[in-house]
This record gives structure tokens, C-alpha cells and sequence, in this order.
């Protein structure tokens, strides 16, 4: 009965609404299991693949044919080409964020190839993806991609308000996996002194989940004073991720929806376990009352 | 009653998102002493509407204060297409508890589109002051509010269901009539705070505090 069960998934939902993808997304009208299936198997109307890609990670399908359909989705994809339609790889990308919710570990190494693939939107996908699966096998590429710091990886692109690398989805995916080795470490903290504030929140964010360390919750909470409306966004859901309990307080009083808050009291319940038990689970359920 | 004005020229002529947050938060908290301007009101509800969230936060607040003379106002601003204007309404008439929101929160936990709108619906039936009711009316009133809550147990959203989960506990604390309400109350709290009933674990956690409050609270 429970369709929206997944914190992550709820980011990501947030990040879709300043996807580049959105625009051909068709009509949210409600569908069958078996009609997404038939959708995606289908190759003339793209929008409705896009749509039946999503739809299958939304559900967390675990019907036999979803999983080898989505992959062969995801081979669908083609070299860039600037000049030419790009349908395929948009449906690629929801593909490869479908792949990550089904939660099945035999699409690791179709994703891994993606990390590598000319397409920087399906790599930030798949490397989202890597994350949510804590696929190991995805460290040594992710600091592969990421190994130039900020100058490179992180620097942005002539062409687009885009970095070289998708940083911030890398850098929460190393956090995600949880592979807390000195090299890991040292590259993510290179991030924390990124221009952008979303970047350094992503880094702070895998940092503390790598360390436990309170240093890496202050930026965090600073960030929550942040003027723009979308870094306090970020570093609020950063810290729902990681169910820094401690933070309560902070969270409660920033400037953002209640909506979003919500979310990231529901990870500081469910993730907080480990980092601080002097905040009582009633306390962070007492504040989510008062939200509501 | 000049300073009212004034302030209430200050939310109209507000020119940033700051200036307007600063503005509604003043008049909201302002003092009106024994006449409570209409205009005053007008204003708060219209601040719901600006897409503003600490604005809106702040004007629910100051309308909460104003207490049943804002009901109406409220009711009759409703826009259906601007469901953040919505859901800060039903927010503030959840808050208010005023029996004439009822049939809004009923229609609202179940078929409203947006789950802000249903959440804060839930919220609110479980804490509408029944107390000058009669005793067959208030049973009846807190009936429909059951039934509606536990319909909602099954809504697709899990903040929905957390809300719900609240406003059961509510309806089983409530210190009348308890024989009629708490069991079924508890009995939808149970399926909630089940790993069969419910998948996501914070709300089986708050369905299980619920059921805690309830088994400490004696029976009335």
C-alpha cells in the first residue's frame, strides 16, 4: 500500500524538478504494472518510454521483465551529438535512476559503464544509481572522474551552467557507499572549499556520513542561514540524509517549506540511529508534529 | 486601530519576499484589543495566497490567534487552483479546530490532489474543539473525523499517513465518549504501526507513540 517509501527517492524527486529531462516527461495519468512493461518494450513513442522508465523505478517494480527491459533501455543510448536528437539518452538517464530503486545488483556493471559515458546527465544518473545501490565497484571510478579537484572536475563548462564532472551527485554517491579510506577522504575534502555551496554541501555531506565527524555538520548548518532558498534546500535534505540528529534545531527553525523539513526529520528518525543518541527519536517526532 | 492600518499597509506595500515575511509577522502578532479588523483578517488570508512559505507560516499563525471570527474569511478565499494557498488554509483551519471546517478537512484527507492539502487535513480532524457541541453531536462530528482518518491510513503518501497517524491519536485522547472512538482509534494505529500494514518505518514509529499515549491515558 505504501508507493513513496524511499528517502532517497524523494531527493531525487526534488533534483527531477530542475532536471533538463523534464520537459518531455508525458502525463502522470495513472498506469498499470503490465502497461508500463508494454510502454517500455515498445521503441516508436519515446515519451512513453521516458514515462514507463520512470514509472517502474517509482514503483520499485519487481516484475521478471523490468530489470533486463530497463537495461536494454539504458544500452539504447547513443554517442553525443549536439546536433541530433537526444530522446534516447534522456530515456537512458531515467533508466539508469530506475535501475538504482529496483535495488538489484546485477545492473552494476551496465551502470558502472554509464559513469564513463560521454553524457554528463547520465553519468550524474548513474552515479546517483551506484550510490543508492552501495555499489563498492563504483569507488575507483568515481575517484577516477573526480581526481582533478575542483579546478578540474569541479570547474564549470563554457557551454552550460554545469560543471566538467556532476560533483555533487559523485560526491553524495562516495558517502552513500560508505568506503571511508584515507584516498576517498582526502579527495572528497578538496570539495569542501568548492565555489559553489551546493558542492560543498554534497562533500559535507559524504564526509560526515564517511567520518561521523561533527566538523563536517557545521558547514552544513551554516548552510541553513544561506540566502538562496535552493542551498538551504540542499543542505537541509544533505542533513536528512545522513540523520544528523543534532541538528534538530537548526532544521526547524531555517526558512524552508515544511514539506521539505518533514523529509529530512523522517531521515534524522530513520538514519539517526548511529550518530547521537542524546536526542530522543520523540523529540525529532514531537517537532515533526508541529510541522504538520 | 491606526497602527493596525498601518501595518496592514505594510503587507500591501511589501516589495521582497523579506520585507513581506517582516510585515505579515508583525501584524500577525499584533495585539487588536477588542475590535478585530476585518481588513486585518482580509489581509492575513491574502498573504496565504503570495507563495511566500515563512509569509504564509506567519499569517496561518496570526489567523490561528484570530481564532473562529477568521473562519469564514477563510472559506470563502479558497482558490482550487492554488493548492499552496490550500494548504496553508486547511493548515489554518486545522489550527483553529473550528467544527465549520469540517466538511473542507473531510473533503480535503480524501480526494485532494495535493499531499500537503491532505496531510494538514488529517492533522486537523484529529484536534477540532468539539466542546460547546452538544453530546450526540459531538459524537456524531467525531465520527465522521474517525471514519475520514481511517480511510486515510491507506493514502499513497507516507507524510499523509504520519499526519493521520497524529490525528488518530487525537481522536483516541479525547476525554469524552472514548468507549465509542478509542477503539477504532487503536485498532487503525495498530495496522499502522505494523511492518505488514505500513513500510515506512517512521511512521510505524509514530503510530506505535500514539498507541503508547493512548494505553497511558485512562479511559474517561
Amino acid at each position: 500500500m505504501a508507493t513513496s517509501n524511499s528517502l532517497s527517492g524523494t531527493v531525487q524527486a526534488m533534483a527531477g524538478t530542475i532536471d533538463p529531462d523534464a520537459g518531455i516527461s508525458a502525463a502522470g495519468e495513472p498506469i498499470t504494472e503490465a502497461e508500463a512493461l508494454q510502454r517500455l518494450r515498445q521503441s516508436e513513442d519515446h515519451s512513453q518510454q521516458y514515462y514507463a522508465a520512470w514509472w517502474l523505478g517509482r514503483h520499485r517494480s519487481r516484475h521478471p521483465e523490468a530489470l533486463p527491459l530497463l537495461l536494454a533501455t539504458l544500452r539504447q543510448r547513443r554517442p553525443r551529438d549536439p546536433g541530433a536528437g537526444v530522446e534516447e539518452n534522456a530515456i537512458a538517464r531515467n533508466a539508469a535512476r530506475a535501475l538504482g530503486k529496483l535495488g538489484d545488483a546485477s545492473a552494476i556493471p551496465e551502470l558502472l559503464a554509464a559513469l564513463d559515458d560521454g553524457d554528463d546527465g547520465l553519468r550524474e544518473a548513474a552515479a546517483r544509481s551506484l550510490g543508492e545501490l552501495q555499489a563498492t565497484e563504483a569507488v575507483a571510478v568515481l575517484l577516477r572522474r573526480l581526481a582533478s579537484g575542483p579546478a578540474g572536475a569541479g570547474a564549470p563548462r563554457l557551454d552550460s551552467p554545469r560543471l566538467q564532472e556532476p560533483c555533487e551527485a559523485m560526491l553524495e554517491a562516495l558517502g552513500a557507499i560508505g568506503i571511508a579510506e584515507p584516498g576517498v577522504i582526502t579527495l572528497i575534502e578538496a570539495f569542501t572549499a568548492h565555489d559553489r555551496p551546493l558542492i560543498r554541501s554534497a562533500a559535507c555531506r559524504a564526509l560526515l556520513q564517511l567520518s561521523g565527524e561533527a566538523r563536517w555538520a557545521d558547514p552544513l548548518v551554516q548552510l541553513l542561514d544561506h540566502p538562496q532558498l535552493q542551498v538551504r534546500r540542499a543542505a537541509l535534505m544533505d542533513l536528512g540524509a545522513v540523520g544528523w540528529r543534532p541538528a534538530l534545531e537548526p532544521i526547524c527553525r531555517t526558512l524552508v517549506e515544511n514539506s521539505l523539513k518533514l523529509f529530512a526529520l523522517r531521515g534524522l528518525v530513520e538514519q539517526g540511529e548511529h550518530h547521537d543518541a542524546e536526542i530522543a527519536i520523540e523529540s525529532v517526532l514531537n517537532a515533526m508534529d508541529s510541522l504538520l | 486601530m491606526d497602527r493596525i492600518d498601518a501595518r496592514i499597509r505594510a503587507v500591501r506595500q511589501a516589495d521582497s519576499a523579506q520585507t513581506l515575511l517582516a510585515a505579515t509577522a508583525v501584524l500577525a502578532t499584533s495585539d487588536h484589543g477588542d475590535s478585530i479588523s476585518g481588513e486585518a483578517i482580509a489581509c492575513l488570508v491574502e498573504v496565504l495566497g503570495f507563495n511566500n512559505p515563512g509569509a504564509a507560516a506567519a499569517a496561518v499563525n496570526g489567523l490561528i490567534r484570530l481564532g473562529p471570527m477568521a473562519v469564514e474569511p477563510i472559506l470563502e478565499s479558497l482558490d482550487p487552483r492554488n493548492y499552496g494557498a490550500r494548504a496553508w488554509a486547511v493548515r489554518a483551519l486545522a489550527g483553529i479546530g473550528d467544527g465549520r471546517g469540517l466538511d473542507l478537512l473531510e473533503e480535503a484527507l480524501g480526494s485532494d490532489i495535493g499531499p500537503s492539502v491532505r496531510l494538514a487535513a488529517a492533522r486537523g480532524l484529529g484536534q477540532l474543539r468539539l466542546d460547546t457541541l452538544g453530546e450526540p453531536l459531538r459524537l456524531a462530528v467525531q465520527t465522521r473525523c474517525l471514519q475520514a482518518l481511517v480511510a486515510g491510513c491507506s493514502d499513497g503518501e507516507w507524510v499523509v499517513r504520519y499526519a493521520v497517524a497524529v490525528g488518530l491519536e487525537g481522536i483516541g485522547l479525547a476525554d469524552f465518549n472514548s468507549e465509542h472512538l478509542r477503539p477504532a482509534s487503536r485498532q487503525a494505529l495498530l495496522g499502522l504501526s505494523q511492518p505488514d500494514g505500513e513500510a515506512v518505518p517512521v511512521v510505524r514509529l509514530r503510530a506505535a507513540l500514539a498507541l503508547r499515549r493512548l494505553d497511558g491515558q485512562p479511559s474517561a
